[in-house]
């Protein structure tokens, strides 16, 4: 609390600063929360609260865009941002076992911190570096043309602090993950936010037993699935509808 | 070989990022004689007259665009849209890292050509580096006197302002990108009212893409003639198309558009040695896949159109015979609805839901009903959202469904299943 | 409507003649053409998220949606062809996808939008095979709500509610996608006074009152149309029954012209009182200092001979106070029977207001939104008359009109509703534009020197409207009929009796023999506690009605259960003059014993010999004396002003004195219905002083600590601080109407504060967690 006054209390003036150069104050939103999270390596509900007053928004409206984008962090993060790509053009190119390595090296998955707090690891999508594929952000740096060997290198160097990319600031220990959690399950791991191989949001990532033997049983019974679509799919692609009849 | 260099001309060559370097390669020389010798609607019926069209997707041309301005209402803005998030496309990364002059005179002749007096661009939060090199670009402008108070010996301010996002791929729909803007969350709007009547601050505002701005430039240099030469009848010009996947050479490429899509493969260096070619996706993720059958087609608008794909942002993503299309439909649709903004019910739950069948057939558990399930739904969800992001989902999934039943079937429960039988499991 | 443009549109081979740009969904409506719809609203104009209003237009090759396409002349639209039942049945099969399907156990089972909907457009079955997504249930939102995030549609019409129309913004949407949210600021509390609103608002069963969950079906609720009676503004009001118990209140969507459609949060919640046991259920008489239960016939007897024993002696030591609680008819009888037996000390008034009816500048409550500045004096409508309130927001908000505060000690607006503070009235006339066309003008009936030193320098060229939030719901109609020692029913000028001040004077000196107050409880609500203490010990036979044994209650000689409001029939007139009805709830059950004082005062004219109109008379009478508004009088009228203590102190006061008292309303402070709902306890405030940042320094206090107050011998205990701008130095603003600290219990003295205790969560870091 107190150190979040003192913070404030420098960053006050670039604030006013970043608001000047909108017609519109709200329109500072998005680079306050970047400048707060560059001093605090994620967006306190402190500098939140800060934002909201600063900007005459209820904190509620502040919290709500903040939620929006993915590159804001509502709770501390690690040291080290890992952000493999998971885009198309990068699996394509063998994206999926860069990211297993990363989970193997780190012990970690998808939206998680390092208990030693050191790094953070998210599998993103797209980066625009399509060219370079596979291909990672540290820190928002890129990194090219991924290997096993170079990630040896790259976790080697951070762990020993002598990697080129400087580290987060990091102002509280990160919990487990940084994704808000919405219930106990996603608390504990049971569910997963939808990386490599797991689907979205809350999702048990793909069928649990009793979805299986439902499965088994709706397999036995398809026709009858079949059928109720069979007539919608013949005017809406016809093509399709004929490869499945065979 | 159609390589071209006008936008890409001296990256790789010159360090562009240093005002100097690129005031001597003829850099802020149009921007001079426009404010000097040039009225705003001189600069856009230079753009009309090329033929120039949106680099951002929709292939919108932008004199046109810019006509839809009510003439009475000021303030207006421009923004430049540089939040290239589109799985496949690179080039406004390339062009904001390495010529940030040349963008930053594409702003400022787009923001004089509609008389604006404050142009943003909002950079996509990722691109840190680019972000950095921008401003930097900015800063030397601004002490050159090319932005700010009284350009040119003229009376006519001219801010900009850049605006990083924070990792949202929906803000680079023009709405969305203005409630962003706003520092609202980048949630596109109802439309009407569009943009050009009601956009930034209920302002008419301009929302253009970073390619199409920095065209500005090479246009004014040149004549619209010189740009309205090449190309096709209704696709001028010149387009950077960013070519990845199975290409032995992936990278930026600068080519007439027109250009066949045989020798596009060729100038990424081909496929690589002993594959053959499965598909192409010619536009983006949001584009349908089109095939060997379609090699000889020429690079436009309205040929990849009238087979049912589109050129959108000009990302050309290459796939050979290992690609494993399930898992490239799965990447895809998993894309769109982690990217959905989650308003409208068809695209958020839609996206949702076929991100989870097609999950199962990732695990060998489709049902033969969910290949149905899959054209159908992804067709009913096209069409009736608020944006277009909830109809990108369909294009690749059913060109591939259709192409390749067979890698779906393969995943069929019942068919692992009855194979695991057979192998004594 | 003359200089709209009208267009025609076929709308299934109806054609309907429309005003340019009306919405095609309103379009619908008028030819009785269902269009779906979850996130439009009225009220609030498309979002165009849930795209269920899909229709399919000649001309356009895709479906368009209903809720933000404007009627066209010349338009030709299908909402039941193939085409369109093909988009709705899609979007439909989407909805339920994740939806839990716990119909059995959800609240809007039968009246549900997802339910109907898939009913009548959806497809009967779904493909979805895989588990549903787990999300959690019975998120607990506040004290009034609970949010099912399963069955939750995300239409936002409860977050564009809450920014719209509220301006709160504590409602919002939280992540992205699939995982949108509707949520709090860090999950704190939800809580204004309007948040049940988002309980009909919500189209399926995610957002649930606390009050009703789990409470009865729709089918099974009898339903009476009513009028809300909990304060002036007179919504209009659904009240649905169930097991002779009040299981609900609903809003009315199509009362524009009071309510807006929309209900506050303590007419909508504070209704569980009815049932409560705490109801006075017989008679009482209190004899040798004991109660005692007696008959109605005895009950009468004792208080009608009181009465004439005092009127034997002179007539002027009877008297009544109240009526603003009461309906029309109730208040018209009750003072034409004590007219008619020479009794003239006769008020309404048992608190702090002095004045109800505007007079000739009144104004309908609609017509606030057409003001171009608004200028507030006293009280603002926010806690007295809160559904108006949401109108000044409105005109605020989205009608651009400019919102002055005068000398307000009150809370800021939420930051959307720009409201300027400003400390004199010569300062808020400054404020306003030069041409200015339309003024209104609200006071809340307190202080008459501070409303008429604005009216004189108000711009005589600009239209007036003006308005008077009330402290008691038929204010204006007991003023119109008559509950005036001064004007007779219709404001006719009779000779004067004693006003309330004046009869609590008397009856400290002992000059009052009989008293009777109807639904009224001075000893907590007039500025001085102390003299109404004395008063109303020494008067010689005082007779009470009300519905539970209130501070006044106690103090009487005889206590009479009154029935309450959705117990009687009758009319009650608003703020604004509106004459609305009130209707006996069906099947409610009401103490065995209780009677409306309608029935009472018929009964005491019985006995006292007074002739009553004629029972199919009395509508006309009463309805021929409130139109007739004879008077010109303004606000701040002389006439009203009666003596009693300063209700505020001159702020400028000495220091050292102590600080001066000033009272502020909250919709749930109280010792009546609030304090006796026990499903509001949660809502119900507690004692809290709101100081300036001056003092704080000086007292040494923050926000967050806890104070106590103290006069003489009198002390209160345990006060939240508030340190709150606009609050002048030497000034507590307390909560008035608290039962557990009485704002005026220490009358006119000057307080000191003492005994300070610190807020424990403030607390610096190290202390064990
Ligand atoms: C979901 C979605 C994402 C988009 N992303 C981008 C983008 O990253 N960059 C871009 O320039 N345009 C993007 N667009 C297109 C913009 O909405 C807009 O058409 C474009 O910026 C206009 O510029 P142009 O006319 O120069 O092409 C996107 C559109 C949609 C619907
Ligand atoms: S289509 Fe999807 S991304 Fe676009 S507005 Fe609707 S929900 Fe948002
Ligand atoms: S009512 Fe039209 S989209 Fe919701």
């Amino acid at each position: 609390m107190i150190a979040f006054d003192a913070l404030l209390k420098k960053l006050k003036p670039k604030c006013d600063e970043i608001i000047a150069q909108y017609e519109q104050p709200r329109s500072a939103l998005l680079p306050l929360v970047h400048l707060f999270q560059q001093h605090e390596g994620y967006a306190s509900s402190e500098a939140q609260h800060a934002i909201a007053e600063m900007l005459a928004l209820s904190p509620a409206v502040v919290e709500s865009t903040v939620s929006f984008y993915t590159l804001f962090y509502r709770r501390p993060i690690g040291k080290y941002m890992l952000q493999v790509c998971r885009g198309l053009a990068c699996t394509l190119n063998g994206a999926e076992d860069i990211m297993a390595y990363f989970r193997e090296q780190l012990g970690i998955g998808h939206l998680q911190t390092t208990p030693d707090g050191l790094f953070s690891y998210e599998e993103v999508e797209c980066l625009a570096a399509c060219d370079r594929a596979t291909c990672m952000q540290v820190n928002l740096n890129f990194v090219y043309d991924l290997t096993p060997q170079m990630i040896d290198d790259m976790l080697a160097a951070m762990r020993a602090g002598k990697y080129s990319v400087a580290p987060l600031a990091q102002t509280a220990t990160p919990p487990r993950t940084w994704m808000p959690v919405q219930d106990g399950e996603v608390a504990r791991g049971d569910k997963s936010d939808g990386a490599q191989d797991q689907p979205a949001p809350n999702n048990p990532g793909g069928l649990d037993r009793d979805g299986v033997i439902m499965l088994d049983r709706i397999i036995a019974d398809e026709a009858r699935f079949k059928g109720r679509t069979r007539e919608r799919l013949a005017n809406v692609e016809p093509a399709l509808a004929d490869a499945i009849e065979k | 070989m159609p390589v071209t260099k006008v936008l890409t001309q001296g990256i790789g060559e010159a360090d562009l990022r240093d005002m100097k370097v690129y005031r001597k390669r003829g850099g802020y020389q149009q921007l001079e004689r426009a404010f000097k010798q040039m009225k705003p609607a001189d600069v856009q019926s230079a753009c009309e007259r090329s033929g120039l069209r949106g680099r951002g997707g929709a292939g919108f041309p932008t004199g046109k665009k810019w006509s839809f301005l009510p003439p009475e209402i000021r303030p207006r803005y421009l923004v430049c849209n540089c939040d290239e998030a589109e799985p496949g496309t690179f080039k406004d990364r390339m062009l904001l890292e390495e010529t940030p002059h040349l963008v930053l005179e594409g702003i400022l002749l787009g923001a004089y050509a509609i008389e604006s007096h404050h142009a943003f661009i909002y950079i996509r939060g990722e691109f840190k580096r680019g972000y950095e090199v921008f401003m930097e670009a900015l800063a030397q402008a601004r002490k050159a006197g090319f932005v700010g108070k009284g350009l040119f010996g003229t009376k006519y301010d001219l801010d900009v302002t850049v605006h990083r996002g924070a990792g949202a791929y929906i803000c680079g729909e023009e709405t969305a990108l203005l409630n962003s803007l706003e520092g609202k969350r980048g949630e596109p709007r109802l439309k009407p009212p569009f943009p050009a009547v009601q956009g930034l601050y209920s302002k008419p505002t301009v929302v253009n893409n970073v390619e199409t701005l920095a065209y500005l430039v090479p246009i004014l240099e040149h004549g619209p003639q010189w740009f309205a030469s090449v190309g096709t009848e209704r696709s001028k010009g010149y387009k950077v198309v960013s070519i990845s996947g199975h290409v032995k050479n992936p990278g930026n490429y600068e080519v007439p558009l027109g250009t066949p899509m045989r020798e596009l493969l060729e100038i990424a260096g081909g496929l690589r040695d002993g594959r053959t070619l499965r598909a192409i996706q010619p536009g983006g993720g949001s584009s349908a896949c089109i095939f060997e059958e379609h090699l000889d087609l020429p690079y436009d608008y309205e040929s990849l159109a009238k087979v049912g794909s589109m050129l959108g942002s000009g990302a050309v993503v290459v796939m050979d015979d290992t690609t494993d299309f399930v898992r490239a439909a799965f990447n895809l649709v998993r894309f769109f609805a982690h990217e959905s903004c989650g308003q409208c019910t068809p695209c958020r739950e839609g996206g949702h839901w076929l991100e989870r069948v097609l999950h199962r057939f990732l695990e060998n558990r489709g049902l033969r009903s969910d290949m149905e399930m899959l054209a159908r739904v992804s067709h009913e969800i096209t069409g009736i959202n608020l944006c277009p992001l909830g109809d990108s989902i369909e294009p690749f999934l059913a060109s591939v469904l259709k192409r390749f039943p067979e890698q779906f079937e393969s995943r069929i429960a019942r068919e692992t299943f009855h194979a695991a039988q057979r192998d004594g499991h | 409507m003359a200089d709209q443009q009208l267009v025609t549109v076929t709308i299934d081979g109806a054609q309907v003649r429309v005003p340019k740009g009306t919405w095609l969904v309103e379009a619908a409506k008028q030819i009785k053409r269902e269009i779906p719809v979850y996130c439009y609203h009225r009220k609030m104009g498309p979002a165009g998220l849930c795209r269920i209003c899909l229709v399919e237009i000649e001309g356009m090759p895709k479906l368009q949606i209903a809720c933000n396409t404007a009627a066209a002349d010349g338009m030709v639209v299908h909402t039941q062809s193939e085409k369109a039942a093909e988009g709705r049945r899609a979007v439909l099969e989407l909805y339920l996808v994740n939806h839990p399907l716990d119909c059995p156990i959800c609240d809007k089972g039968g009246e549900c939008d997802l339910q109907d909907f898939a009913m009548a457009y959806g497809q009967g079955f779904s493909q979805s095979i895989d588990p549903k997504d787990a999300k959690p249930k019975a998120v607990d939102l506040g004290p009034t709500i609970v949010l099912d995030e399963e069955r939750c549609v995300v239409c936002q019409r409860c977050v564009r509610f809450d920014d719209m129309i509220v301006g709160e913004r504590e409602l919002v949407l939280k992540d992205r996608g699939v995982r949108n949210i509707i949520a709090t600021a860090n999950g704190e509390p939800y809580r204004h006074n309007f948040t049940g609103n988002v309980t009909e608002l919500c189209p399926v069963g995610a957002l649930t009152s606390k009050t009703y969950r789990f409470k009865s079906r729709p089918w099974d609720l009898r339903r009476t149309g009513t009028t809300c009676t909990q304060c002036p503004v007179g919504c209009q009001m659904h009240v649905d029954v169930r097991v002779g118990a009040v299981q609900r209140t609903m809003s009315v969507e199509s009362d524009d012209a009071i309510s807006d459609g929309w209900l506050c949060d303590r007419g909508r919640y504070n209704v569980g009182f009815y049932g409560s046991r705490d109801r006075i259920t017989q008679p009482l008489y209190k004899h040798g200092g004991a109660w005692m239960q007696v008959s109605w016939d005895d009950a009468l007897d004792l208080w009608s001979a009181a009465i004439q024993e005092a009127i034997a002696v002179v007539p002027a030591s009877a008297g009544a106070i109240g009526g603003g609680r009461l309906t029309n008819e109730e208040v018209f009888l009750l003072q034409h029977v004590f007219r008619a037996k020479g009794i003239k000390n006769l008020d309404w008034r048992a608190g702090r207001q002095r004045q109800a009816s505007p007079g000739k500048k009144s104004a309908a409550l609609a017509d606030i939104e057409k003001a171009q500045a608004i200028l507030i004096v006293g009280e603002s409508p926010a806690e007295r008359a809160p559904i108006f309130d949401l109108r000044v927001r409105k005109a605020a908000f989205q009608k651009g009109a400019k919102l002055i505060r005068i000398a307000s000690t009150e809370r800021p607006y939420p930051a959307p509703i720009r409201a300027e503070d400003v400390t004199t009235a010569g300062q808020a006339v400054r404020a306003l534009a030069k041409d200015i066309e339309r003024i209104a003008v609200i006071w809340d009936g307190i202080e008459p020197k501070a409303i008429r030193e604005l009216l004189e320098k108000l711009p005589q060229h600009a239209q007036l409207s003006t308005y008077i939030t009330a402290e008691q719901p038929n204010a204006r109609g007991a003023e119109a009929l008559g509950m005036l020692p001064f004007f007779g029913p219709g404001y006719t000028r009779v000779s004067a009796g004693f006003d309330t001040a004046a009869m609590f004077a008397a009856a400290r000196d002992g000059r009052l023999a009989s008293l009777s107050i109807f639904g009224a409880n001075p000893a907590l609500h007039y500025p001085d506690a102390p003299l109404v203490r004395e008063a109303l010990e020494r008067t010689a036979f005082l007779a009470v009605s009300d519905l539970f044994m209130t501070e006044t209650a106690q103090l009487a000689n005889l206590v009479l259960p009154a029935k309450a409001a959705f117990e009687k029939t009758g009319t009650t007139t608003n703020m604004a003059g509106d004459v609305l009805p009130v209707n006996a709830a069906q099947s409610l059950e009401s103490p065995s014993d209780a009677l409306s004082d309608l029935e009472m005062v018929i009964a005491l004219a019985e006995r006292l010999g007074v002739d009553l109109p004629l029972a199919e008379e009395l509508d006309a009478v009463v309805l021929r004396h409130l139109a007739q508004a004879s008077e010109e009088f303004t606000l701040g009228d002389d006439r009203f002003v009666f003596c009693h203590p300063e209700v505020s102190k001159d702020p400028e006061r000495r220091r050292g004195d102590g600080s001066a008292i000033r009272v502020e309303t909250r919709i749930f402070a109280g010792g009546g219905t609030s304090a006796h709902d026990a499903r509001i306890a949660e809502l119900r405030c507690l004692p809290e002083a709101a100081i300036s940042k001056e003092d704080a320094i000086e007292f040494g206090v923050e926000t967050g600590d806890y104070i106590d107050l103290s006069s003489g011998e009198r002390t209160m205990h345990d006060l939240l601080v508030e340190v709150r701008p606009g609050v002048p130095q030497g000034t507590i603003v307390l909560i008035g109407g608290l039962p557990d600290g009485p704002a005026n219990l220490f009358g006119a003295g000057a307080v000191e504060v003492s005994n300070i205790r610190k807020d424990l969560s403030r607390e610096p870091a190290g202390a064990p967690a």
